[in-house]
């Protein structure tokens, strides 16, 4: 929807978030502290700069058209890892920060992996293989939300520069007044009819039935499915890892399982 | 803020932090391979030399490489992803930039013509991508036995060794390892690893125009003095022969106290097919199954095959 918008363009997962994040967080340790690692805290100012040369020189020549005037949306969920270290590197950026209950997101990514499904297939196809056992891969699909999603919002606290938090469950209830929220806290002009098209052209309603469903990319978009996708311990497994989170994001939400493990 | 990243890029890709006064590409000087090649000792002989300093395991390599080629490396015909083939001169301008400024900034006495010994076994699988983004580099591929490189790492891991003590160090215990649990499939895995770090060394290694050495580890055990000689002399880096004997005699193997060399140690035995008494015949079978092809290029006779 944004990246629709007159004088926008989208940049669809670039990794760069991942690439650094990946090596900062999980890879340096202890040795962050060195003088030797090509991450070190001590020689931040050296690495900050080349990194943002990186995303802004990249970004420069794939959207030319945006180098003069327009916006960049970067949509980068899977580098949400390195996202405290692209938003140090790049204070002015804004920042859209979007949530949704954890429960839901293991439960469409676990029907992503499913055998047959959209995501096996691309898999199978880069001869990677999914986990066959869906309890484990719940597991782990649920620590990778906790390490993105506390990320995220590290990266969120400490920019001082426009930024919004959004839930999924609140686009999907109302997509355009949620949009129109995003547009007015990150103080881009939009121009409202054109908004209004977007949301209509990429609502769920316009999808093709044929597109949507088990196994597809366009799943079932509807909050808390997971009760009817998880199984019991499975939802067990994912609230106990995901607690903390629910609680702060999702105080409504009941975690169902509290003290079953 | 795109339009001037964009300006900088045309107007030649500058780095952030302006000109690197005095800092040369072409004196970097790069120790590829894998962990347990003997890359410590030739940095530690090469790095006190007068003129030089040593950058002990940057892991740049590792940064861009392992994204690279192990968890993107579906993606590198994607224009959207960020180390993409379509922008690949523009994203190693940028590789080279990282480096140079992260080294300028670390080494700033490498300025005006000294030597950077980078000794960066762990970065190997990114070797093609840093040769390529510095062509101007002088490169070591530093190769050893693949079954004596997993035959040291296999003692590496196991319970209370120079490992665990390195991560007690740092605070943490050394969660329990296939080396001991599953020895036959940490000897695979440890396999594997060699192929794509001593693989992506070799592939850095026929690409690079520049100066270049290819050294094995068990001619430098058995002529050290000759071995590192031959070095400067391929590298073409002029070097004072007493301070390189006196180096040399100093790192050896003989002048490590006897308390701290031995299994479970970080000196283990520098000893060129002592695999034949560390690894099962199911484990030699396992990492000459694995590392064949290079192991026939690098070691032309083989033990079981």
């Amino acid at each position: 929807m944004m990246g629709s918008q007159d004088g926008c363009a989208m940049w669809n997962e670039p990794l760069v978030g991942n690439l650094f994040g990946n090596f900062y967080y999980f890879r340096m340790g202890d040795r962050k502290m060195g003088k030797h690692s090509i991450l070190g805290e001590h020689y931040k100012e050296a690495w900050l700069g080349p990194m943002r040369d990186l995303v802004l020189g990249g970004g420069a020549a794939r959207f030319p058209e945006v180098v003069e005037r327009g916006y960049l949306i970067i949509k980068e969920p899977n580098g949400s890892i390195g996202s405290p270290l692209l938003m140090e590197a790049l204070p002015e950026s804004s920042m859209i920060f979007l949530i949704r209950d954890p429960r839901d997101v293991v439960a469409s990514s676990m029907d992503a992996r499913s055998e047959g499904s959209w995501l096996s297939g691309r898999r199978e196809d880069q001869g990677r293989t999914s986990k066959s056992n869906p309890n484990s891969y719940a597991r782990t699909r649920a620590n990778s939300y906790v390490q993105q999603i506390e990320k995220t919002s590290q990266a969120y606290s400490a920019h001082g520069g426009r930024k919004v938090m959004v839930r999924y469950e609140d686009l999907r209830a109302d997509t355009l007044g949620t949009m129109k929220r995003i547009y007015a806290t990150l103080h881009i002009p939009v121009n409202e009819g054109e908004l209004v098209r977007a949301v209509e052209e990429h609502s769920w309603e316009n999808i093709p039935e044929e597109e949507k469903g088990e196994g597809k990319k366009r799943r079932k978009a509807t909050p808390g499915g997971w009760q009817e996708d998880l199984t019991s311990r499975q939802v067990e497994i994912v609230e106990d890892i995901t607690a903390p989170l629910l609680e702060e994001f999702y105080p409504d939400a009941a975690i169902t399982t509290r003290g079953a493990l | 803020m795109i339009r001037d990243a964009w300006r900088k890029i045309k107007g030649g890709g500058a780095s952030s932090t302006g000109e690197r006064p005095g800092l040369k590409p072409e004196n970097l000087v790069w120790v590829f391979g894998t962990a347990r090649t003997g890359s410590s000792w030739l940095s530690a002989m090469m790095g006190e030399m007068g003129g030089c300093s040593r950058w002990h395991e940057p892991l740049v390599g590792h940064l861009f490489g392992n994204l690279y080629y192990v968890r993107a490396g579906h993606r590198s015909e994607d224009e959207h992803f960020i180390l993409g083939a379509r922008y690949r001169e523009l994203w190693l301008g940028m590789v080279r930039n990282f480096v140079l400024d992260s080294a300028a900034a670390r080494f700033p006495e490498v300025a005006g013509g000294r030597y950077l010994i980078v000794k960066e076994p762990q970065g190997s699988v990114g070797a093609p991508l840093l040769m390529e983004a510095l062509p101007e580099s002088r490169m070591i591929l530093l190769a050893r036995d693949p079954r004596d490189v997993v035959a040291s790492n296999l003692d590496a891991h196991k319970k209370d060794t120079w490992t665990a003590d390195l991560m007690r160090k740092g605070g943490k215990e050394k969660p329990p390892s296939l080396a001991e649990s599953s020895p036959d499939a940490f000897v695979k895995g440890q396999a594997r690893r060699y192929v794509r770090d001593v693989g992506n060394a070799k592939l850095a290694y026929d690409a690079h125009r520049g100066r270049k050495v290819l050294i094995k580890y068990e001619d430098l055990r058995a002529d050290t003095l000759g071995t590192i000689k031959r070095i400067y002399s391929d590298l073409e880096i002029s070097v004072d022969e007493g301070e390189l004997a006196r180096s040399v005699e100093k790192h050896s193997w003989e002048n490590i106290p006897e308390e701290e060399k031995g299994e479970g140690k970080f000196h283990r035995k520098a000893t060129p097919g002592g695999w034949r008494e560390d690894l099962t015949p199911e484990q030699v079978e396992i990492v000459e199954r694995v590392a064949g092809p290079l192991l026939g290029e690098l070691y032309p006779v083989r033990s079981t095959a």
